[in-house]
């Protein structure tokens, strides 16, 4: 008997989200695997390498699939989806923001072709990074990081976080201005800053 | 310094099916409390109440410090026990109660009871509570703040208790009842304990009274618009004298150019002529608010397709405030509302003015577009 192939499409948003108030198990899961790797991206960038990482993103998705059937398409899927992320970020840095807890380096993928130095060191630009960071007001700190480290533009900022523009400015603008004081005096944290942007 | 910074993430693949595993583990714990909770009460219609109860089961997943305590075994109606939401200090909490979704924010201890079927209530111990309530057809939701009573049929807004209680009204209206009286609540308007009637941004249409600064404001600058007096907080009146009910407005608390300016913020999403009026009363200071304020107004007006009235606020900015904050932002507006107006050339103008003075600024690329020769 010939085997015959069936294109199979995935399932549009509006369908799967559907299912998902449903209580679909497997559409569920299509739309964690779907999101799983853009929220992961976004989560790595707001917070840094970190052991927390994995309590963020799984916050972030039980938000999600409990809030699915109050989600009504005004905004992207996606949008609302960062929004989620970007508040479990801000509940985790207010839990801890009197913890002095350095960032931990638990992964990276720094320039894993290269040579074993500048591995090391691209590492420690990156831990320096994050930590300057965390000497920031949290909002500020989630702008800047949205902004600079996860591309968005003011506009996008501005909507995930749910503030005007200006504000999203400002925010971004004090970060900025604190991040250049310290790499001012700091060459690795200014080399990976500069080498970063030139990749 | 760059504008962006490239930092790789780890593949997904190296986390997600232990994420995935979590995610789903703890949805089924929360999931599982919450239908046993549903079995156990008595009266189906009025289980949401009981969601609090059901985060607490699942405490490990969401991570929320909510603790959950039932009334004593006497009282044989389920439907009636309190729970008790109540947060750490730097933490956080959102829960919902039928169509209302509410925040708990730092150090905050907010007991729910669910009184007469469909009715609910809240009474606020200490901290701040931000509700967003959909219209709820005659079943009232009511928050207690000490001996203050805050009544809403369908709205937006917060109850602060620190320990004086204050209630900010972002949408809708809310009634406001103590001792004292009761006062009505309107969007963009905020009630405090302690003598104050609702301040709101000015009207042109309201006269405005005298003021005195309510017991917990908090100082204006010096240089504020406040400082110099209160022309620009102003009563709703009107929406107090249709009311026989209310008490008459009585001396406003003063706002610092602060609070106006994030009023007039929050307008922004619902009625944008009113957020300009609200931008353009905080401009009138002077300051580091009456700065934002009237960049807030320009970029409002820009984004309205207002830029003649974009324009005249840049303008008023840039020879008001040449070395604000702003001012990168505002000259890049400038340009933006002269090609609006299909003044090209003061266009190429304002982008070569633009890059002369932020060469490596934000607006770089698209100034460089404008600037160039046609």
């Amino acid at each position: 008997m010939a085997l015959r192939i069936v294109e199979r499409s995935a399932p549009a948003e509006a369908d799967l989200v559907a299912a998902c108030v449903r209580g679909d198990r497997a559409a569920e899961r299509e739309l964690f695997r779907r999101e799983y790797p853009r929220v992961l991206r976004l989560v790595y960038r707001l917070v840094g390498s970190s052991r927390d990482l994995d309590d963020i993103l799984q916050e972030t998705f039980i938000a999600v699939f409990r809030g699915l059937p109050r989600f009504r398409g005004e905004a992207r899927l996606a949008t609302w989806i960062d929004r989620i992320a970007v508040r479990a970020v801000f509940d985790h840095f207010s839990a801890r923001r009197r913890l002095p807890v350095p960032v931990e380096v638990v992964m990276d993928r720094i320039d894993a072709a290269g040579d074993l130095g500048d591995r090391a060191q691209a590492r420690e630009g990156l831990r320096r990074l994050y930590a300057v960071l965390a000497t920031l007001s949290i909002d500020a700190r989630i702008a800047f990081a949205l902004y600079a480290i996860d591309g968005r533009s003011v506009a996008e900022v501005a909507s995930i976080m749910r503030i005007a523009r200006v504000t999203a400015k400002l925010r971004i603008w004090r970060a900025r201005r604190e991040l250049e004081r310290r790499i001012a005096g700091d060459a690795i944290l200014r080399d990976y800053v500069a080498r970063g942007s030139a990749r | 310094m760059t504008d962006r910074i490239v930092v790789d993430a780890p593949p997904a693949e190296a986390s997600r099916d232990r994420v995935e595993a979590a995610v789903f583990a703890g949805l089924d714990a929360i999931r599982g409390a919450e239908r046993a909770a549903a079995l156990s009460a008595d009266r189906p219609l009025v289980r949401p109440w009981m969601y609090p109860a059901a985060a607490a089961a699942a405490a490990v997943a969401v991570a929320l410090v909510i603790a959950v305590r039932r009334e004593p075994a006497s009282r044989s109606d389920p439907a009636r026990a309190p729970s008790l939401v109540v947060t750490p200090v730097g933490g956080s909490s959102r829960f919902t109660i039928d169509d209302a979704v509410i925040d708990a924010g730092s150090d905050t201890e907010v007991e729910v009871r669910a009184a007469d079927p469909g009715e609910v209530s809240f009474v606020l111990a200490r901290g701040t509570i931000d509700c967003d309530v959909a219209p709820r057809k005659g079943r009232p939701l009511r928050v207690r703040a000490g001996d203050v009573v805050v009544e809403v049929v369908g709205t937006r807004f917060s109850v602060a208790r620190t320990p004086a209680v204050r209630v900010d009204v972002t949408h809708g209206q809310v009634r406001v009842r103590t001792p004292g009286g009761e006062f009505l609540v309107g969007a963009g308007e905020r009630w405090s304990e302690g003598g104050a009637a609702p301040a709101a941004i000015a009207d042109p249409s309201v006269p405005s009274v005298p003021s005195v600064r309510g017991p917990e404001e908090v100082a204006a600058p010096p240089d504020s618009p406040d400082s110099a007096g209160s022309a620009a907080i102003a009563a709703p009146v009107a929406s107090h004298s249709d009311d026989s009910a209310v008490q008459p407005a009585r001396p406003l608390a003063v706002r610092s150019s602060r609070d106006a300016f994030e009023a007039a913020q929050r307008l922004e999403s619902h009625d944008r002529r009113a957020a300009a009026r609200a931008y353009r009363a905080v401009a009138g200071g002077d300051g580091a608010w009456a700065a934002l304020a009237l960049y807030s107004l320009a970029e409002l007006d820009a984004s309205s397709a207002l830029p003649r009235d974009a324009l005249a606020a840049v303008d008023e900015y840039l020879r008001r405030f040449p070395r604000g904050a702003g001012i990168e932002d505002v000259m890049w507006i400038r340009v933006e509302t002269l090609r609006a107006l299909g003044r090209h050339g003061d266009a190429r103008s304002a982008a070569a003015g633009y890059l002369r003075q932020f060469p490596r600024g934000t607006y770089v690329k698209p100034a460089t577009r404008v600037a160039a020769p046609p």
